[in-house]
């Protein structure tokens, strides 16, 4: 079983966020992943984005250019 | 530390399942059909019946356990800080979509939690429709991925959130006070039922439980093809798991793909039939059980899609759309099936999911 760590989560309101997150950061070359969003973020079963924490700035002002709403985002062990 | 995390990680979750699995096996124990303890498709039909949406005289009964999921997953909402009413994500579209995923069930005979438990009872009948299932799911990922998208819902007045869970409380009201305003089923599966009050606190017990957990058939193998995440897919194992033993336990599991109660041989339509209710349930964002649950939270776009779901089932029946079990008429086995205004619904609704997703992909990458 793989180590948990310290990772920036971010949160959606659509699957279709999450996945325009995926594609926007396999462009430019963001390290992440799709994951289930974590139980303690909320109780819908939606999908979120996991990513090294140093990358929230960037995230945050790359997600907000490219119009993608997020939903919260939290710094979590995973 | 590593079997701490696993217990954190897996522990609600197949808790969840195995509370439903025995919830299930208790629930027929007690009187409710074989092989259909817990049915979303079936009791929400068997609720279409008893308000007289339908006249199908052998599946009408207000069904105290859908009132008891609903009114168990607001509880534990509650509780944990966690009823957030919101709405407005494509209503008319999730109405239309629940429609067909509740015909494609019927056409089946069982939403995705009962075709796991008719294969914990040994019904091989239902590989077919789980193999369907599978496919619809897959169907749904990737327009998942093409970035198909409901849109999201905003933060409504409590109240809003709280009008299916008060009319579930309302339904329950009617059975207990005036059940001469309600149908009852005298033969068939709606006059198959346990005591009303053990159905309730069984449903109450197992929406309490899926709250908590997020227990979904189809987020289950949403998360495990997309996501290689099996922990909601837990559930769904765990369910069966419980249900196999149980039955082989109480003698009554029965490996076989003839003479299953409430079942079809038909294979290509049970096929179908479930691929729509997969696909479609994708396209809601959870299957028959994960709408209760959420609308028992507050989503009154879930609401919608229970609705939506109780008016399939009414048309299904009305309209000869459901499958007919098998069955023994004079010492011949008869297989039943679907007709052809069943197998023609089922096309229909393909082509339904078809424009609702097509009218829902993003119009060019990037925009949301």
């Amino acid at each position: 079983m793989r180590q948990r760590r310290l990772q920036l989560v971010v949160a959606f309101h659509t699957t279709a966020a999450a996945m325009a997150t995926e594609a926007l950061c396999r462009r430019l070359g963001l390290a992440g992943k799709l994951i289930s969003v974590p139980r303690q973020v909320t109780s819908d079963c939606g999908i979120a984005w996991s990513a090294p924490p140093e990358l929230r700035e960037t995230l945050e002002i790359r997600l907000t250019e490219a119009g993608v709403e997020t939903a919260g985002f939290y710094e979590l062990m995973v | 530390m590593t079997k701490n995390r696993w217990v954190r990680d897996y522990g609600p979750i197949v808790l969840a399942g195995l509370i439903t699995g025995a919830a299930a096996l208790v629930l027929t124990a007690l009187g409710n059909p074989k092989n259909m303890g817990f049915c979303i498709a079936c009791f929400e039909r068997d609720i279409a019946g008893a308000l007289g949406f339908h006249s199908a005289a052998k599946v009408q009964y207000l069904r105290p356990e859908i009132v008891g999921i609903v009114l168990g997953a607001m509880l534990a909402a509650i509780a944990a800080k966690e009823f957030r009413a919101k709405a407005g994500s494509s209503p008319a579209s999730r109405f239309l979509i629940s429609l067909f995923v509740m015909i494609g069930a019927l056409v089946f005979l069982g939403c995705p939690l009962r075709m796991v438990i008719r294969l914990g009872g040994g019904d091989l009948t239902a590989v077919a429709g789980l193999l369907g299932f599978l496919a619809g799911i897959l169907v749904g990922i990737v327009f998942l991925k093409k970035g198909f998208s409901l849109g999201r819902a905003y933060p409504v007045p409590a109240a809003e959130g709280a009008v299916l869970p008060g009319g579930m409380a309302a339904l329950l009201v009617l059975l207990l006070a005036a059940p001469g305003l309600l149908r009852f089923s005298s033969e068939g599966p709606g006059s198959q039922r346990a005591f009303w009050l053990i159905s309730l606190a069984a449903g109450v017990l197992v929406g309490a439980a899926a709250q908590r957990s997020r227990l979904c058939m189809a987020g289950g193998l949403r998360d495990a093809f997309l996501l290689r995440d099996f922990r909601l897919l837990s559930g769904f194992l765990a369910i069966w798991t419980a249900v196999t033993l149980g039955n082989l336990i109480m003698g009554s599991y029965t490996l076989s793909t003839v003479s299953q109660p409430v079942a079809h041989s038909q294979y290509l339509w049970s096929f179908l039939g479930m691929a729509l209710a997969g696909w479609g349930s994708i396209l809601l964002g959870g299957c028959p059980l994960r709408q209760l649950i959420l609308a028992g939270e507050g989503n009154g776009d879930s609401a919608v899609s229970v609705l939506g779901m109780v008016t399939g089932a009414a048309a299904a029946h009305n309209f000869g759309l459901a499958g007919n079990p098998d069955s023994v008429v004079d010492g011949a086995y008869q297989v039943g099936g679907t007709s052809t205004a069943g197998m023609a619904a089922v096309l229909l609704g393909f082509a339904v999911l078809l424009a609702v997703t097509l009218t829902h992909l993003p119009k060019k990458e990037g925009a949301r």
